[in-house]
């Protein structure tokens, strides 16, 4: 930014919402000198700074990046609406926290793909950043625009923006990334060329070099590259030791509050349970767990360098880490004089934790969370949660007998086979979780009262699920169960809440989408809509309006049962649970069977072939083996 | 012992409310490895008090803050282990120990210097600072819990000086009687019946009084 620009981005301060979002200067930001570099690296994240700073992704790459010394990693976030707005009028372009660089300046420009509804964002920050929106018209000095994170792995929807995308972990890939890009600018590559190097790095997937052909009903009839350096199917990247893979021992300690203001613990990444429903399960296999020496070497370390006085622990399910009772205890051990506090996501109350809840008050009586899902033992099978009533009752009336007294229930609706009876069955176990709670003793339970909270989200297929052949309900039909589920929970001391069906119903369009939903969200961000996840500026007529301009029907996205033998957009990434694996899971649904956790043997769900799966061969677990307490995140 | 901290809210910062800047200090405090004292209870909190909210908006070049530690230790010892753990923005400037028993800076506090960078002065504005202060009473509206408060400023003004596009106020902060310099500033350009200019306002020290003079609040 030149000096005008930034006199009137500090005028723009004075007069805009929460003006602390856009100042920087954090504790632990990095800022390095862009003369002393050889690479310089955008990290963008699409929505706005109390979000992108809660996520653990970001922070991971910023510190990754920053500690090469031949480049920085700079951060970059959605400006809420009233700044955008008015960034536009006074022509101040968007810029980097740590040095106010205009986005076009950086070689490379980086998103984090975390939801689908955030992507009319990218196209608001490119365009406010001077970078031209489709890949096609960057010119050969505009930075290279790339992408990861779980999104990624139906990257067709953003083919047309994004330049590389990065499919799976992206510690190592980040890297060979980098060193591609910095080499051929300093070459004098030309885009095309450089492209053609990211192409040929394992994980790495270049639309541009891909042409796809449709039949007539809509649907794929060919996906192909074009080029010879691109690979016929793109495989993700795994990390294969977490212990030894890079991890922030310092993380930017923002000055306003953040959604999640902590320090964090990734002790592990993968999920084995199998639940039919969620693609982070499927997508961030296998399960790989990170040393208790390592996690406490971790933990002293971002204490020491953030000061914060709360610690969570991240995983898909931290219930199963193996060691996590130890963990705890040793966590808590370190910081009862220094008065760090240890959040847990997930609630698997040992006897370890109920004593220690008993003496100090270090462990945060955050709200409980359960997800039991669905409202029947029968549809809990046919998604493979594997979570019984009894499991739940056990649970909550743990966690009231120590002090809880108030529980979120999180439900889906619009499950595949779901009936009447299933919707019933939610109310029912809302009742349970409250009956759980006068069964205690008066002076054993907490005097506040109990209060519990079912949420129902409408279910969203995603790819590489078991279901990602399934038809997402109509919002008509949404709408329906949504009445009846308010009529079951009218139950004394329950509250329900919803979700919107439209924005669901975009979601499901755009997670299962092509290459020409790319041309929907850009006419629908030409219509004026960002920030879609923000219900105050949702606006789903538009949205509409931008699929009727492109001549495409939501419904052949969102409510159309899929045949197998339709090639899937994202059917050229391997992500490692093989499209086998998914059909016989899908099939197995449909008896109503369920699937072992692999912590009791290998399921072959193809990623045993790849030889980063340690559980194959020796599975932690023995059939007799009780499983942990049930798993709720 | 206590600490008698002066630390600076450099302008980059001038948009972090005051519980925030509050709670950037108590992590930098935790950061440090300072013997600190925390409060009994249910969620204890690192001991800890500025002598004066700094309101958003508003940079401050010498803020003063108490920080109560466990043992004896020298100012410098503090200063350098407390400056490692802040951010550059929010530098450190001087710690001086002092008894338990000292009298709080926020008890102290009387008055503080405040600089408005006037984004253009009007012409001979000096000779108006000048007539403004030669009233008796300067009638203004104050803003206060219970509503709009009819006052007098003129005993709240210590000292009113113009150099340049830079205008000097001496203002009351206490809690008997308190001149917001924004009141200041609109009650004068209302009295020279000029526009107000736009003007980016700076804490520049926070006075407390000795023998009836006015002094540095640190030095107390
Ligand atoms: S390879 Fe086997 S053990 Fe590993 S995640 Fe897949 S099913 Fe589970």
């Amino acid at each position: 930014m030149n000096e005008l620009e930034n006199a009137r981005l500090e005028g723009l301060l004075e007069t805009v919402q929460k003006p602390a979002r856009y100042i920087g200067g954090e504790m632990n930001a990095v800022k390095k000198d862009w003369n002393g570099v050889r690479c310089t690296f955008g990290f963008c994240f699409a929505d706005t700074y109390e979000i992108g700073m809660s996520h653990l992704g970001m922070k991971i790459l910023y510190y990754l990046i920053n500690q090469r010394p031949d480049a920085l990693c700079e951060r970059v976030f959605m400006p809420d609406a009233d700044m955008a707005d008015k960034m536009r009028e006074a022509e101040v372009p968007l810029f980097s926290l740590e040095s106010r660089k205009a986005l076009n300046h950086f070689d490379i420009v980086g998103f984090t793909l975390q939801y689908e509804m955030s992507y009319t964002n990218i196209l608001e920050m490119l365009s406010l950043g001077r970078i031209p929106i489709f890949g096609r018209d960057r010119a050969e000095g505009d930075p290279i625009v790339v992408a990861g994170g779980p999104c990624a792995f139906n990257p067709e929807p953003l083919a047309p923006f994004i330049d590389a995308f990065m499919i799976g972990d992206g510690e190592d890939v980040m890297h060979e990334l980098i060193d591609v890009i910095r080499d051929g600018r300093e070459k004098g590559l030309s885009r095309l060329d450089i492209l053609r190097g990211l192409a040929r790095l394992e994980g790495v997937y270049v639309p541009a070099l891909y042409d796809v052909a449709y039949n007539e009903d809509g649907t794929l009839r060919s996906f192909a590259p074009n080029d010879p350096a691109a690979p016929a199917v793109v495989k993700k990247r795994v990390v294969k030791d977490l212990s030894a893979a890079v991890y922030p021992e310092n993380i930017p300690v923002p000055y306003t509050e953040i959604v999640h203001d902590r320090m964090v613990l990734e002790i592990m990444r993968g999920c084995t349970r199998g639940c039919r429903f969620c693609q982070a399960g499927m997508l961030y296999r296998p399960v790989r767990e990170r040393s208790m020496d390592r996690l406490l070497e971790l933990a002293d370390k971002l204490q020491q360098s953030t000061g914060y006085e709360e610690m969570s622990l991240s995983s898909l399910s931290s219930g199963d880490f193996t060691c996590l009772p130890q963990l705890i205890q040793a966590l808590m051990d370190r910081y009862k004089d220094k008065r760090v506090s240890v959040s847990l996501p997930s609630m698997r109350i040992d006897n370890i934790v109920k004593q220690s809840l008993e003496e100090t008050q270090q462990v945060k009586k955050s709200g409980l969370t359960l997800a039991p899902e669905a409202g029947t033992q029968r549809l809990r099978d046919v998604i493979n949660k594997g979570v019984t009533e009894e499991d739940l009752v056990r649970s909550v009336t743990d966690a009231f007998e120590c002090g809880w007294s108030s529980v979120k229930l999180y439900f889906m609706m619009g499950l595949p086979t779901e009936t009447d009876e299933d919707l019933q069955g939610i109310g029912h176990l809302a009742k349970r979780v409250v009956d759980a709670y006068y069964a205690i003793p008066k002076e054993k339970r907490s005097k506040n009262g109990v209060k519990v909270t079912a949420s129902a989200s409408v279910f969203v297929p995603k790819p590489f699920t078991p279901f990602q052949w399934a038809a997402q309900d109509t919002i008509d039909a949404v709408r329906e169960k949504q009445g009846k589920l308010r009529q079951y929970l009218k139950l004394k001391n329950v509250n329900f809440n919803w979700h919107e069906s439209e924005l669901s119903m975009l979601e499901a369009c755009i997670s299962r989408g092509d290459r020409r939903i790319g041309e929907v969200i850009y006419r629908a961000w030409k219509r004026g809509c960002r920030l879609d996840s923000w219900m105050e500026h949702f606006k789903y007529e538009e949205w509409l309006g931008a699929f009727a301009d492109c001549g495409l029907d939501p419904a052949f996205y969102a409510h159309r049962e899929r045949p197998y033998d339709e090639l899937l957009p994202w059917q050229f990434i391997d992500a490692g649970v093989s499209q086998e694996y998914l059909k016989r899971e899908n099939e197995k649904a449909k008896r109503v069977e369920t699937t072992k956790d692999c912590r009791r043997g290998c399921n072959g769900c193809g990623l045993h072939t790849w030889n980063v799966c340690d559980w194959v061969k020796n599975p932690p677990l023995k059939d007799t083996d009780k499983m942990a307490a049930p798993l709720f995140d | 012992m206590k600490m008698i901290v002066v630390f600076e809210k450099a302008p980059r910062l001038r948009h972090i409310g005051h519980l925030d800047l509050m709670r950037a200090m108590q992590r930098a405090l935790r950061r440090s490895g300072l013997p600190l004292r925390y409060s009994q209870g249910f969620n204890p909190h690192i001991l800890l008090t500025f002598a004066a909210p700094l309101s958003v908006g508003m940079p401050g070049k010498r803020e003063v803050m108490e920080v109560p530690i466990e043992g004896e230790m020298t100012g410098e010892a503090f200063l350098q282990k407390l400056s490692a753990a802040l951010p550059p923005d929010l530098p450190c400037l001087s710690a001086r120990p002092v008894d338990d028993r000292h009298p709080a800076p926020m008890a102290q506090l009387t008055a503080a210097i405040y600089q408005a960078e006037l984004e253009q002065a009007p012409e001979n504005f000096e000779a108006t600072v000048q007539a403004y202060l030669a009233q008796r009473e300067i009638p203004a509206v104050r803003k206060t819990k219970t509503g709009m408060k009819p006052c007098d400023l003129r005993p709240m003004i210590y000292g009113l000086t113009m150099k340049g596009n830079t205008l000097q106020m001496v203002l009351a902060l206490c809690e008997k009687a308190t001149c917001k310099p924004d009141l200041l500033l609109s009650s004068l350009f209302e009295f020279a019946q000029t526009p107000r200019p736009r003007a980016l306002i700076t804490r520049t020290q926070l006075l407390g009084e000795k023998d009836g003079v006015l002094c540095p609040l640190e030095t107390l």
